[in-house]
């Protein structure tokens, strides 16, 4: 997936990117909570031209008892790509991907919600990927934390996700399908934006420290404006009165 | 899992059938406000979003190029998966597909399939070696009742906005999907002894039986489908065909409405 | 919604926020420690009275508490006893003995079986949430008769109104025998007419009770008040 580096351009002559973004401005995000009626709590979330909606359920009993722990609740995530939400459609069905994103993913939300308040039971987190265009593991991630807000499932921070990288030897903040493609590197991470912890990792490519230290720095700028975004549709719920 | 049906439930939807009311007050025959959006989903070359009260579904349509059959050499191929997955309800679970969820998909498909509303030629590239293959996916978000109903208004907005993809394919310029026809659902289901139409989430938790019609431009039978335990009789069903005529006719307007 | 708590501060929070409070103040429900300061868990209304801080929340499920009022659902029948779904993250455990009834072992599912709906009450909640249900007390019983609608719980004090008046209200223009419980499930009893009315006004709390204007759209469904 990586490697393509010189075969295809993806910055213009002014250092600009193909779509006219800066190298650290992110593609524009749009966020609401609470928009599935028969879920406990719910959010959408467009960011770029992905589109995820994430569900919650419960706490509810932990079924089968084999998965049930004494002293806490298990979060239970799928994370599920919808047949048409890429250029070729994906056969419906778990694959190793998403089997490896929904596990990441549920330890990362362990580790922010209250889970020793609720043993022996299970909430169920359901992330939908409905149109796909890079990075959506991490617009998963942001959804599944409204939604958990939204379900008024207890959490010590919200977890925002955001990725950065690097293409023709340039880091820059939140790639779009193209770069993803043919780029050197991706950052995705999860950060908590209040404690500036870190509960999603992963990378893959090629990227010195140096790069790194920017990458990340560009991912911790573009996560304390996603957690605006955020926090103001949790608000919006709020006082709508139907969260 | 499998869902607790109260006995108050059906107790209660007895004694408002008794009355001639529903849960949520409407009429017998009246059916939820329908939203309809198409065109929303970049990646897919044809989509559309159905919201009706609590019951939300988007469908997508792809296309990609086969192999026709060796008998119908010239004819393309059409396709409908569905997933009741457990973004949808907690009553669904992950795992391979239901019987539930086939049913769902191929009670849509073969009404949009007999009532002959593609031109299964036109999908012709080239005659015995390629042909485009329309696949059409029901995603269910929201189950709050009646989701047959809304996947098959859904599909159907969906494949007649659909673009076919065949620069992407190397095989032409890109054109509209023609459709010749447009075949409406209409969904019954049998709630405190009677049946009305479109069931909300209770309703279905506490009702019997539904009926499935699926009506062409003239007011031809494409489809029928009875689902659930429960048994009618032939006076009941020509009532809720009468009443589907008028539906069907309703919701076709809302689906032309949103073509350009 | 105003504050009606003397002097208590107001405005809504979500995970994580920080909350500023004076010092040595205390986290109450919704609210725990870092470090030294204090943080918002859930989404909801930030309260600081006394030396307390807490967020009532916008949406919870119910958690059930010793003592609650329960309506619960028979999920399923054992000989000795039966298990009642109460809306929870975990059914309820109600045993043969604490039945209203005498009750031959093997012979439970002839008093109650699956999908019936009782009134009962939460006797024990233990470290791992163990719920043990009781029916013996007064007007606890298996429920024959009326609709049962369900609120989400965080609602119910919009249904009870203050001082009881909402609930009040809603019992006298209905004129149902209307109970209240604490895992949100309203048993509402009485002729269709009455029900109906009931349920729309238990509806429009449901979908706009939060937002302004409550009681004039409480006057359109149940008449004027007076």
């Amino acid at each position: 997936m990586m490697g393509g580096y010189g075969d295809i351009k993806l910055l213009n002559d002014d250092g600009t990117r193909l779509d006219g973004r800066a190298v650290d401005e992110m593609r524009s995000v749009e966020i609401k909570a609470g928009v599935l009626p028969v879920a406990d709590g719910s959010a959408w979330v467009k960011h770029g031209l992905n589109v995820a909606v994430a569900a919650v359920y419960g706490p509810m009993e932990a079924h089968p008892r084999k998965i049930q722990r004494q002293d806490r609740a298990v979060i239970d995530v799928r994370y599920n790509m919808a047949p048409f939400s890429t250029s070729d459609r994906i056969r419906p069905g778990f694959n190793r991907r998403s089997r490896e994103i929904s596990k990441v993913t549920a330890e990362a939300l362990e580790s922010v919600v209250l889970v020793e308040r609720y043993p022996r039971s299970k909430i169920r987190v359901e992330i939908e990927i409905l149109a796909a265009e890079a990075g959506t593991r991490c617009v998963g991630i942001t959804a599944a934390s409204v939604a958990l807000a939204d379900a008024g499932i207890p959490m010590r921070d919200m977890i925002v996700g955001v990725a950065s990288g690097k293409i023709e030897g340039v880091v820059v903040l939140d790639l779009d399908k193209a770069e993803d493609n043919y780029g050197q590197a991706d950052l995705p991470m999860g950060i908590l934006p209040n404690t500036g912890e870190m509960a999603f990792l992963q990378m893959d490519g090629d990227l010195s420290i140096e790069e790194y230290n920017l990458a990340c720095e560009y991912n911790y700028k573009a996560a304390s404006e996603i957690h605006e975004l955020m926090k103001q549709a949790l608000l919006d719920s709020a006082s709508r009165g139907d969260a | 899992m499998v869902q607790l049906v109260p006995q108050l439930l059906r107790q209660q939807l007895a004694e408002l059938a008794a009355n001639d009311e529903r849960t949520d007050g409407r009429s017998r025959w009246q059916g939820r406000d329908v939203e309809l959006e198409v065109d929303i989903l970049y990646n897919a070359e044809g989509s559309a979003k159905v919201v009706m009260g609590d019951t939300i579904v988007y469908v997508g349509v792809k296309f990609d190029t086969a192999t026709p059959y060796s008998d119908r050499p010239t004819s393309g191929s059409l396709m409908t998966g569905a997933e009741l997955r457990p973004v949808a309800h907690r009553k669904y679970e992950p795992g391979p597909p239901s019987p539930a969820s086939i049913e769902l998909g191929r009670v849509v498909d073969r009404g949009i399939r007999e009532s002959g509303c593609m031109d299964m030629e036109s999908l012709c590239i080239v005659p015995g070696e390629s042909v485009w293959r329309v696949m059409i996916d029901l995603h269910v978000l929201s189950d709050g009742g009646n989701i047959f109903d809304a996947c098959a208004t859904a599909a159907i907005a969906a494949l007649r906005t659909a673009t076919v993809p065949a620069k992407r394919f190397d095989v032409g310029e890109d054109f509209k999907l023609e459709l010749k026809s447009t075949p409406v659902m209409c969904s019954f289901t049998r709630v405190g002894g009677r049946y009305v139409y479109d069931a909300n989430e209770a309703e279905e938790l506490g009702g019997d039986e539904r009926v499935h019609i699926t009506l062409g431009d003239e007011g031809h039978l494409h489809s029928l489908q009875k689902g659930l335990k429960g048994v009618l009789m032939p006076e009941e069903f020509a009532e809720i065909l009468a009443q589907a005529g008028v539906r069907c006719a309703e919701l076709r307007e809302l689906i032309h409405s949103k073509e350009a | 919604m105003n504050s009606n708590d003397g002097g208590a501060e107001l405005r809504l929070v979500v995970p994580g926020d920080q909350i500023d409070a004076p010092p040595g103040t205390q986290p109450g429900s919704g609210v725990c420690k870092r470090g030294d300061s204090l943080v918002a868990t859930k989404l909801g209304e930030l309260k600081i009275g006394g030396d307390v801080a807490h967020v009532v929340p916008t949406f919870t499920k119910y958690l059930p508490r010793s003592g609650d009022l329960v309506i619960g659902y028979v999920e399923a029948v054992m000989n000795n006893l039966w298990f009642l779904d109460v809306g929870g993250p975990f059914n309820a455990l109600l045993p043969m003995s604490l039945a209203p009834w005498k009750v031959e072992f093997g012979a439970a599912r002839e008093h109650m079986g699956y999908g019936d709906a009782v009134l009962a009450r939460v006797m024990e909640v233990d470290e791992t949430h163990s719920v043990v249900a009781t029916m013996k007390g007064v007007g606890l019983r298996k429920i024959k008769e009326g609709v049962i609608f369900e609120m989400p719980p965080h609602l119910m004090g919009l249904v009870i109104g203050s001082k009881g008046r909402t609930l009040q209200r809603l019992k006298a223009a209905s004129d149902c025998r209307i109970i209240n419980t604490q895992n949100g499930r309203i048993l509402i009893d009485g002729n269709s007419k009455g029900i109906a009315i009931a349920r729309k006004a238990l509806q429009m709390i449901e979908e706009t009770g939060h937002a302004p204007g409550l009681h004039s759209r409480l006057n359109s469904i149940l008449g004027d008040d007076e």
